[in-house]
Parts: C-alpha cells; structure tokens; sequence
C-alpha cells in the first residue's frame, strides 16, 4: 500500500503561514447556503435556476462523500481492503427505516419541523449505533486476517447481511420495505456530511488515530511500538461503519423504499470507484472522486439523451471505461493522498 | 437412497461447474497474486459464445463446438491481460483489482447491450436420455447430459493437472508462482506465461459456462452470482492452488445442494458465505493452501 511518501500534514509548507480558507470557514459557508437553498426549492422559488434536480444531485452527493469517506478510513488509512461497506449501508437503512415507522409515528403529532429533527435525530443514531455493533462484531471476526483474506471475508458479510434481510419477513423480505417518511432533505444531509468529515479529519490527525496509518505503513513495527493491532482495526471498523450506517438511514429516508438486493456488491464497488477515483488516504479525494463522479454520470446521461438518445444505454459501458482508463493511467487517484488546505488541520494544533 | 445419490450427481454437476470457473481464479492468483474480478464476466461471456455458436452453427456438432467457444474465450481473455492488466502489473495491486471490477462491468454491459437482458438457455446438444445403468443398479434418476457434463469436465481437470505438472510451460508456471521475480532472469517469457495463464483460466470457465447453459440457463448478469461462488470455492480449497479449486468447488456445491434440498433455497447464499468464513477461522489459508509467512 505505501508506495509513495505519506506528506507529513502538522508541519505546513515554509512559505504559508495560516491557511487563508479554514475549515470551519467552509463548514459555515455550506450551512448557511443549505437552508436558503432548501426553502426556496421547497417554495418553488426561480424555478428555472433552483430546479429540484439539481437539489436532488446535491443530496445524493452529500450521502456518497459520507459512504466514501467512511469507507476511506478503512482502505485509505488502515489500508486494508475492505468490500462490504453497502452491508453497513444496509444494517443502517433498515434501522432507520423500521424506528422511523414502527417505533416514532407518533412523533408525527408534534410541530412538524420539530417532529422531523426528532425523528431523524433518534432514527440516524439507531442506525449509527445498530451498525456500529455488526461493524465491531465483524472487526472482531476479522482482525486474525489481512490482504485479499479481509477483502473476501468482509464480502461475505455484505453477502450474509443482505441475505439475512431477504429472509426477514417483518421488514418485507425480497420484496423490499416501502412507505418509508420522507424525513431526509438537503439540509439533514449537508449536516451530516459536514459531521463525517470533521470527525473522520479530527480523528486522522489525532494520535489515537496515527495508529491506522502507522499499521498501514508498517505493521509489524507499530506492532513493536507498542500500539494493539486488533484493537486499533475494531475501531477503524466499528466508526467506519457507524458513517456508512448513518448514509443508510438517510438514504432510506430519502428514497423512502429500500430492498435488499440495492445493497449488494454492485453498491460496493460504486463506492469503491468513487474512492478511487478520487484518492485514497485523503478527505479532499473522497469528495473531489464523488462530486466527480456523479456529475459525470449525470452530464453523461444528459449528453446522450439529448442528442443521441437511441444510444443512452450505452452510457453503461462508458463508466467502467472510464474507470479502466483512469486506473491505467493515473492509478493515485485524481488527488493522489494530498489534501485541501483548508482540510489540513491548523498548523501546530 | 435413490434421492440422496441424486442429490449427489446434482452436486457433481454444479460442483463440477464451479470448479471450472475456480481454477481460472486460483490459476491467475497463483501465478501474479491478482484476484480477477471480471473472470465471472468470462466464464459467462464463454457462455454467450456458446449460445451463438450453437444458434448460428446449428451443423456443429458438441464435440467441436465446445473447444471452439474455449479458443474465442480464452483470445478475449488474454486481450483483456494485454490491455488491461499487463501496464498495472508493478502497480500498486488495489490498482488492478479495482480495473477488473471495471473490466468485469464493462462485459457485463456489453453482453446486456448486444444480446438482451434476458435469460436464456442454450439449445440442447447432448442427449437427454436417462443412464439406463444408473437406475438398474442405483435406482438414481440421471440423465446423459449431466453425467457428459460431470465426465467432459473432469477430464478437462485431468489435462490441466497434466499441463502444469508435466509440461515445460507448466513448470514454468509453476516456478512463476514460486517467485515472479528470479524467473524472467532464467529467461523464461513471463509475458507469454502469463497470457498462457489467462488462456487456460478463460477457456476452462468458457467450458463451465457453455455446460451451465446446457443444464440450467444465462443471462448478462450470471457472472456476479456464480464468479462470488467459485471464488469462495477457491478459497475454501486454498487460493492458489488446483487440487485446492477442485476440492473447494465440490465442498461448496455439496453444501448448497443439502441447503436447497432440506432447508430452503433462500438460505443458499447466506449458508455458503456462513460456511467460507467459518472455514477461514478454521484454516485461514484454505484447506490446500500454503501459509504465507511473516518476513521482518
């Protein structure tokens, strides 16, 4: 995993003193535009520039960047390959979904926008919490284990949990769980996203969470120094795994219909190329790899609708493409592990 | 009685399936330590190959239809090598795993886009007849073809076993497993070993394909179940390693089988990747595979 140097973020480049953009700058900045920009859509307001499509894209976005920067912890940083993220996903989704509808309906009754935050409040922690423990039991099921035997081993857990659901008849079975309250907008989800990515930063740069990159880069003298190896990959799985579950109770709140089978591997492997794509062992490349990757996507159906719509299908075969060519011929990633200025923490913090 | 031995030939027929898709896998991690992703994509691609073979050529008979599509399908396989895989092969190994993800999606699309979605089968060219011997003696139910098929892919394995235990270019595989690096200072090829890997790997899976065709059906998308499940068959056996592929497969199909026939076919998939990782807690290198040792 550890062919190029890992840049060292405390220490800041001579020539820059404090970097002029600050984290909490941007964080404020998306907050205060989330609102306005939520209301107005909802209020049908310049409905030519403020479509709700493009409000829609933006909250698919802000659940991918959660799914992918939680899922960089574990690939990125402990540097292990792990393939069962939309497993997580789905023990989330299905929390939220069944606390959302079988346990608070009654939260209905209070004022609506309090009644909301309510819900989403409580469902998003049951799911954090409900996916945090299958994440921990299967951290604690894997830690003998690494390489391709991790990969194929955290597979097979995606495989089981998926298989689980489609047997439990309570929650719809196959047939999926519908009539899900449509409790997640753009705001729920900036909040969310702007959350995971202070913690995953914060811990990174903690030295409770060096211990990941120091068992990336070497194992066996971490090991020496001292630092508990399984202890420190339980972590990374139960906190990975309690983001992917919070993206899946606001997916399925979202959506407001989930079946099993959208939490399979193919879900896997669409976060694995936004990972990717982007970069591994680095924030900015996990947003950078999903806003890249959506819009892409989308511009790629649009184009082909637009002026060659017998051929939209095709639009299938031009991702993989697309994801073989940059794997040839930029395997780092479109950020390589470097990060945003304003994503570094402050210099001598 | 009588249904316990079927059970076992039904079994043999889907063990027999997975073991030609799993030796591919275990072949090609053996040689280069690469998990290929998209050889599902090619055991159903050989399959799709087969089904045009046997619908535009209806005068061919099986015998040289079925080392036909194995040619076509081992030429896609090594293209992809050539192309894809060969400039990541000092690359980080995430890399490459990641580009036969890709690989493996773009087949898929491609086989959708071109043939359809649909499910097919491919029209019957082995004899259907029931094994009069089997039911005298046995009192089994089992037809010819799945016996062909159990008997046609067993012999396949005899003459893999026989290439790369008693061939020059098997034991060239054989040291390319052993250490990639001292090799190519012998001056052995490792370009052509390689391509001859991916050859052998995707002409055996385009064999399993056109079989699973015969006995049961295809369709774009077969390559994502059925790759997952001899890759854990692989596994099971010990990546890496033949006897390993061959034994995992018959393991994992036998366990299925037992599923579907006394619990309940929803339980399949969950009950096989139960079995894989409670078996790597037991054996975490698989049963025939080598531990790698830890080097400080």
């Amino acid at each position: 995993m550890s062919t190029q140097p890992q840049p060292e973020p405390t220490t800041p480049p001579p020539e820059s003193g404090l970097p002029k953009v600050r984290f909490w700058m941007v964080c404020a900045l998306i907050l205060a535009l989330a609102l306005p920009l939520q209301l107005s859509v909802d209020a049908g307001l310049f409905p030519d520039v403020l479509n709700p499509y493009y409000l829609h894209l933006l909250t698919i976005i802000g659940m991918n960047i959660i799914l992918v920067a939680s899922l960089n912890l574990l690939n990125g940083y402990l540097g292990e390959f792990a393939l069962g993220h939309a497993g997580f996903m789905a023990v989330g989704a299905y929390t939220a979904a069944l606390l959302a509808t079988k346990v608070l309906p009654g939260a209905a009754a209070l004022p609506p926008v309090i009644g909301t935050i309510g819900i989403l409040v409580v469902s998003l922690g049951g799911a954090m919490l409900a996916s945090a423990g299958v994440g921990y039991l299967i951290g604690l099921v894997t830690f003998k284990t690494v390489g391709d035997y991790l990969a194929i081993i955290t597979l097979g857990f995606n495989m089981i949990i998926v298989n689980a659901i489609q047997n439990i008849e309570f929650v719809g079975g196959p047939r999926g769980f519908t009539g899900i309250p449509k409790n997640t907008n753009f705001v729920a989800v900036a909040v969310c996203a702007l959350l995971t990515i202070a913690v995953l930063r914060n811990l990174i740069q903690s030295s409770f969470g060096r211990v990941w990159v120091s068992i990336r880069e070497n194992a066996i003298a971490a090991e020496l120094m001292g630092v508990s190896i399984a202890r420190a990959k339980n972590w990374a799985f139960t906190i990975a795994a309690a983001f992917a579950g919070l993206a899946g109770g606001l997916w399925a709140q979202n959506q407001q219909f989930i079946t099993p089978r959208s939490f399979d591997y193919i879900k896997t492997t669409e976060i694995l190329v936004m990972l990717y794509l982007g970069g591994m062992a680095s924030l900015s490349g996990s947003i950078l790899g999903v806003v890249a990757y959506t819009l892409l996507m989308e511009l790629l159906r649009n184009l082909l609708s637009a002026f060659a719509p017998q051929l939209a299908e095709w639009r299938m075969l031009i991702s993989p493409l697309i994801l073989i060519i940059i794997m040839l011929t930029r395997q780092t990633g479109l950020l390589g592990n470097r990060e945003w200025r304003w994503l570094r923490p402050r210099p001598g913090a | 009685m009588d249904t316990i031995i079927q059970q076992l030939f039904n079994a043999a027929q889907l063990g027999a399936v997975y073991a030609l898709i799993a030796l591919g896998y275990s072949m090609v991690y053996g040689i280069i330590r690469l998990i290929n992703f998209a050889h599902g994509d090619i055991f159903m691609l050989g399959g799709f190959i087969g089904l045009l073979l046997t619908t535009r050529f209806g005068w061919m008979p099986f015998f040289l239809l079925l080392p036909l599509a194995m040619l076509l399908t081992a030429l896609v396989g090594v293209t992809i090598e050539r192309v894809a895989y060969r400039r990541l092969r000092n690359a980080q190994r995430m890399s490459v795993v990641i580009t036969t993800l890709g690989v493996g999606i773009f087949l898929e699309n491609f086989v959708r886009l071109t043939v359809g979605p649909e499910t097919r089968q491919i029209p019957a060219r082995l004899p259907s007849a029931k094994v009069v011997w089997l039911q005298q003696h046995l009192g089994a139910f089992v037809t010819w073809d799945k016996l062909l098929i159990i008997l046609i892919s067993l012999a396949l394995m005899a003459i893999l076993w026989l290439v790369v235990n008693r061939t020059l270019i098997g034991t060239a595989m054989r040291a390319v497993a052993d250490n990639k690096d001292a090799v190519p200072l012998m001056g052995v090829n490792l370009n052509l070993v390689i391509a001859v890997t991916f050859a052998i790997g995707s002409a055996l899976a385009a064999a399993g394909g056109i079989f699973y065709g015969q006995a049961y059906s295809i369709d774009p998308y077969m390559g994502i179940d059925l790759g997952w499940k001899a890759f854990i068959a692989a596994v099971i056996g010990g990546i890496g390693s033949i006897e390993g592929a061959v034994l995992g497969s018959f393991l994992l199909a036998g366990v299925e089988v037992i599923t579907v026939a006394y619990l309940s076919s929803n339980l399949k998939n969950g009950i096989a990747f139960g079995l894989l990782i409670l078996l790597l807690l037991v054996w975490p290198w698989g049963i025939m595979g080598k531990p790698t040792l830890k080097k400080v």
